[in-house]
């Protein structure tokens, strides 16, 4: 926000009231039924504009959601549909107090802050440099972006492949070692097939924050003699905030719900499996969609925390937000 | 020799059915006949593992072309893991989807799809073709409540694969193999023993041919509740012994058959407890180690106690939507007769469910080992039989792998609470 | 200038460091493909025997081309219905006020979030009783649908950007706020769009498990999926090759994508800012 207001210094009127304050010039009689015959078109363009969006994501989404909520309240096995009956919050009860449930959470919140954490600096870094190098920055832009593109499925494998004893050359680096079959080690790898996967989404959208930062504040911070390290802490990043704040968010939602990579990695063996994929289990292995349902319903609101405490407490700027 | 023999033996089968259908045949010939067929011509889906040899695809082809103008069968390839393939069918059959007709299912799937209805019992004249001179136990696989639900089309059982040129004579028991094993490890030999560990199905039947080959079993015989007991605690001290010998291979937590297949081929191993694709694939890859390639019966827990080893394979059941039931029926029966099965086991490997073929020569060529594969597979044991099987092979598998981190006694307590809970379909499974 | 000798080889190192990074893993994807199946016990970074024979053998079936095919399709159409309903929805949460814009977050923002896993029997079930089971539409459909709340973020993101007084002053000409967003917002908007909807193709050719489950058959099967169904020379055999080989040629669009719209990705960023 503060990045935005500095900015725009000469403009701090912004979003909504912008369009009613744009007309205060009228005579006041006609002044109030032409700010509503304004207001009114603009909500009737409002909707029209967001129809066709909220009819595709609601014949789409709503129904399996509530769904998923409706099934969550019940005994529902995809085998014995005949035999399911409401239970209440039962399936709430037994997730909560599995030790799979828990044990899943504990390495779930683990990967998600340390490959969010390292992302952040090393995104910061590719940002950087994207931005600022003075060599082949096209290049550097366009290598960069492909861990982004790639098929997280067919890295995963690549992954697998490269920690697997003799056929890996990274296990082949480490004395033919056999890192997946150990907890720490296990999460380390898919930690570390994560961070090459999505730091450059990161780069990207700290790379638009970056572009933010008005190039005369930072020469005019240099003619007062600010190190570089001070104009980055100083000028840079508090301009950068909002974008910071979408970019975290943004992974930490998606880093929250991992799948893909242990899935391919470990498939959850070894105590390393994910809220996603103890969900996975339990609907798809186990076929109880009543337990699995109520996992799904736990991780939803786990993610909804997760982005309350940022818009909140850090201020992340929901779509939408009044700048 | 098999393609020669396979349109005859086709022809004899069609003119076999055509007897039997009478009637119905002759009126489906000659409206055949009167007009185009096409009309009649009913469309049989067959969901099926994708069978990368060409012998699926072979026998649907021969049987489409012997129907008699009754049906064409149509080849869905499911996916490669086995979840993904119970998954797929199991959401369909729940949606009471009609366009599936027979179904490929693994051998542990009947009692599941069975006590939940979406599978049509076998009965009359197909129960009786079903039965004829198949196997003992892969039929047991296809049976639920004492009502056939499947016919078996292929089994699979593993053996044991050791280096000549390292070990003389094969060893016996596990005790045996890992002494050789540490033996070999002394002189700097390659020695390790590859056997599957990670966590998946894999170490289930691990487990469930140890536990079997030590007189015990998972569950009860009515399948109400754990078993376990004595024979799992010894079946749980030769997996903790084995991974913690120094003769297990380094990532065991992690192997299934084919990196156990690879690490084999990469020369690092001198035992591997495996299914016999192992064979051609070592004849192709490396065939200067393939001449010390060798086989046995699977080592016992207990001298003198020969192992049961679980039994692998696919059976062909009928969907209960499925619109032309006793079509498909019939199609299966076909799909799995004598030349189709002998077909599969020369081009696919995979060892057939009929007795009469292990004594046909024509398939000693490919199968060197059809002898010990056939007296494993009369002595086999058979997974738990449950509609609860998966979770409760999930339970197993979690409490078993890694391997290392056995606790004979804890493990054998907790795995039967847990087994109890899952055969009640209680609780999160992990 | 003041780019000291000291300064340039900085910059090159972190180049070189990256290239490394980024292509390594890259690099040993295609290496794998390359193996021979009796080579790929060896655990060298690069194959002694090269072979292209786990690319003639994906090739050679339509097991694979069919699903390329499909997700080529599938992804095109959906990420421009998507950019295109995004768009609009994105425009008027940034810049207009009416009631139901919270409802409207509220509901991309639960899409969003919402766990994946838990939608996918539901939505089986209910494409098969519409019939779109296993086609692109049945696809393209939900594509469309997850693809709109990062659509939506994103746009209303850089919609925020635009020098606004451009379309102050339009309407003070007497154009109608749609008239303002077609003939000046959207000309300006266009990067970002192209930005957006490189995004959303991106999510539709890595997306997994709606490819999975909403297909049957190769008709709508796409290339991630596809790589589920190949199959080693036996039951048992993992096929590494096939599956790098495929992993391999699903990149090379990415590449070739990357290659050509990276241009317009930088210019949609660094467009977004307002100079001063």
């Amino acid at each position: 926000m503060s990045a935005q207001d500095a900015r725009k210094g000469q403009e701090p009127v912004t979003g909504d009231t912008q369009v009613v304050t744009a007309e205060p010039a009228q005579a006041k009689p006609r002044h109030r039924r032409r700010l509503s015959e304004g207001a009114r078109a603009e909500r009737r363009l409002g909707w029209t504009l967001c129809a066709p969006a909220v009819l595709v994501m609601m014949a789409v989404a709503a129904f399996p959601i509530l769904y998923a909520v409706w099934l969550s309240l019940q005994r529902y096995d995809l085998r014995f549909p005949q035999q399911a009956h409401f239970i209440g919050l039962t399936n709430y009860g037994a997730v909560l107090t599995s030790q799979y449930w828990w044990h899943a959470l504990v390495v779930t919140l683990i990967i998600t802050v340390i490959s969010v954490a390292i992302e952040f600096v090393l995104g910061m870094l590719l940002a950087i440099l994207m931005f600022r190098t003075p060599f082949f920055r096209g290049t550097m832009r366009t290598m960069i972006l492909i861990p982004y593109g790639i098929v997280t499925v067919a890295a995963a494998y690549g992954w697998q492949y490269a920690w697997t004893p003799s056929t890996g050359y990274l296990s082949a680096l480490f004395g033919n070692s056999a890192p997946l079959t150990k907890t720490v080690a296990a999460i380390a790898i898919i930690i570390l097939a994560e961070v090459w996967k999505t730091t450059p989404f990161m780069a990207l959208l700290l790379m638009a924050g970056l572009s933010l930062v008005p190039e005369d504040l930072l020469k005019a911070a240099k003619m007062d003699g600010a190190s570089a390290w001070q104009r980055f802490v100083r000028v840079t990043l508090p301009l950068m905030k909002p974008a910071i704040l979408v970019a975290l968010l943004f992974r930490t939602l998606d880093a929250f719900r991992i799948f893909d990579n242990i899935y391919i990695l470990t498939a959850g063996g070894n105590g390393t499996y994910s809220v996603s994929v103890l969900g996975y289990d339990n609907l798809f292995r186990a076929l109880n969609l009543g337990i699995g349902s109520a996992i799904s319903i736990l991780i939803f609101i786990c993610v909804a925390i997760i982005a309350f405490i940022y818009i909140k407490f850090f201020g992340a700027a929901a779509p939408g937000a009044e700048g | 020799m098999a393609s020669i023999a396979s349109p005859r033996r086709g022809r004899r089968a069609k003119r076999l059915t055509a007897t039997a259908a009478g009637v119905t045949l002759a009126a489906s010939t000659l409206a055949a006949c009167g007009t185009s067929n096409a009309a009649t011509v009913a469309t049989l889906n067959f969901y099926s593992f994708n069978d990368p040899s060409g012998a699926v695809q072979t026998a649907v082809t021969n049987c489409s072309k012997h129907s008699g103008g009754k049906y064409t069968i149509s080849y869905n390839k499911l996916p490669a893991a086995a979840d993904d393939q119970r998954l797929q069918m199991a959401r369909r059959l729940a949606a009471a989807d009609p366009s599936m007709d027979i179904l490929g299912l693994d051998v542990t799937w009947a009692p599941e799809f069975a006590q939940a209805g979406w599978i049509l019992p076998w009965t009359g004249a197909n129960e009786q073709a079903a039965k004829a001179g198949t196997l003992a136990v892969p039929l047991q696989t296809a049976t639920w409540k004492n009502q056939l639900y499947a016919v078996p089309y292929n089994s699979n059982t593993q053996l044991l694969w050791y280096r000549d040129d390292l070990v003389k004579t094969p060893p016996k028991t596990w005790d045996e193999m890992i002494a050789d094993a540490q033996a070999l490890a002394k002189e700097g030999k390659p020695h390790l023993i590859e056997i599957q560990g990670a966590q998946y199905e894999g170490v289930t039947v691990w487990f469930n041919t140890l536990i079997s080959s030590a007189g015990g079993s998972i569950l009860t015989p009515d399948g109400s509740k754990a078993s376990l007991g004595a024979p799992a605690v010894k079946s749980l001290e030769i997996m903790k012994k084995l991974a913690t010998s120094g003769s297990a291979d380094p990532s065991l937590p992690v192997q299934m058959e084919d990196q156990n297949r690879l690490a084999m081929e990469a020369g690092t191993a001198a035992f591997e407890l495996n299914y016999p694709f192992v064979y051609p694939s070592m004849k192709a890859d490396d065939p200067a180690l393939f001449k010390h390639f060798k086989w046995a019966l699977y080592p016992a827990v207990n001298a003198g106690q020969p192992a049961r080893v679980t039994i692998g394979g696919i059976n062909l059941a009928v969907s209960k939507y499925s619109p032309n039931p006793s079509l498909a029926f019939r199609a299966a029966l076909c799909l799995r007769d004598r030349e189709n099965q002998l077909n599969a086991a020369v081009e696919g490997g995979l060892p057939p469910t009929l007795e009469s073929l292990y004594s046909d020569p024509a398939l000693f060529t490919d199968y060197p080992f059809h002898a010990e594969i056939l007296a494993a597979l009369q002595a086999a044991s058979v997974r738990p039989k449950t509609p609860a099987y998966q979770t409760v092979s999930i339970v197993i598998s979690h409490h078993v792998s890694p391997p290392a981190d056995i606790d004979p006694v804890g493990t054998e307590q907790a795995m039967v609470a847990e087994i109890n809970d899952a055969l009640a379909s209680k609780g999160v499974i992990p | 200038m003041a780019t000291t000798t000291r300064q340039k080889s900085g910059w090159i190192t972190a180049n070189l460091v990256t290239s490394l990074l980024v292509l390594i893993p890259v690099l040993w994807i295609f290496s794998l493909s390359f193996k021979a199946p009796s080579t790929i016990t060896d655990p060298t970074f690069f194959p002694k025997k090269w072979t292209w024979s786990n690319y003639s053998g994906i090739f050679n079936s339509s097991e694979f081309t069919r699903p390329l095919l499909n997700s080529i399709g599938i992804g095109l159409i959906a990420t421009f219905i998507s950019v295109v309903l995004a768009s609009l929805a994105a425009y008027a949460v940034a810049r207009l006020n009416f009631p139901g814009k919270s409802a409207l977050i509220g509901l991309s923002l639960l899409i969003a979030m919402f766990p994946l896993i838990s939608l996918a029997t539901p939505l089986f079930n209910i494409e098969r009783t519409l019939g779109i089971f296993n086609t692109w539409i049945g696809l393209i459909i939900p594509y469309i649908a997850f693809g709109l709340p990062l659509g939506i973020y994103t746009l209303s993101a850089f919609f925020r950007e635009i020098p606004w007084e451009l379309e102050k002053a339009a309407k003070m000409d007497g154009a109608t706020p749609f008239q303002a967003f077609v003939r000046v917002i959207a000309p300006l908007a266009a990067p970002g769009m192209v930005t957006t909807a490189i995004l959303v193709f991106l999510f539709c050719w890595n997306e997994f498990l709606l490819a999975i489950t909403l297909t049957s058959t190769v008709a709508a099967r796409t290339a991630p999926a596809a790589l589920a169904f190949f199959t080693g020379s036996s039951q048992f055999a993992v096929p590494t090759g096939s599956i790098s080989a495929a992993a391999v040629v699903i990149t090379i669009p990415i590449i070739v994508f990357v290659l050509l719209f990276q241009r317009r990705i930088v210019a949609g960023l660094t467009s977004g800012a307002v100079k001063g």
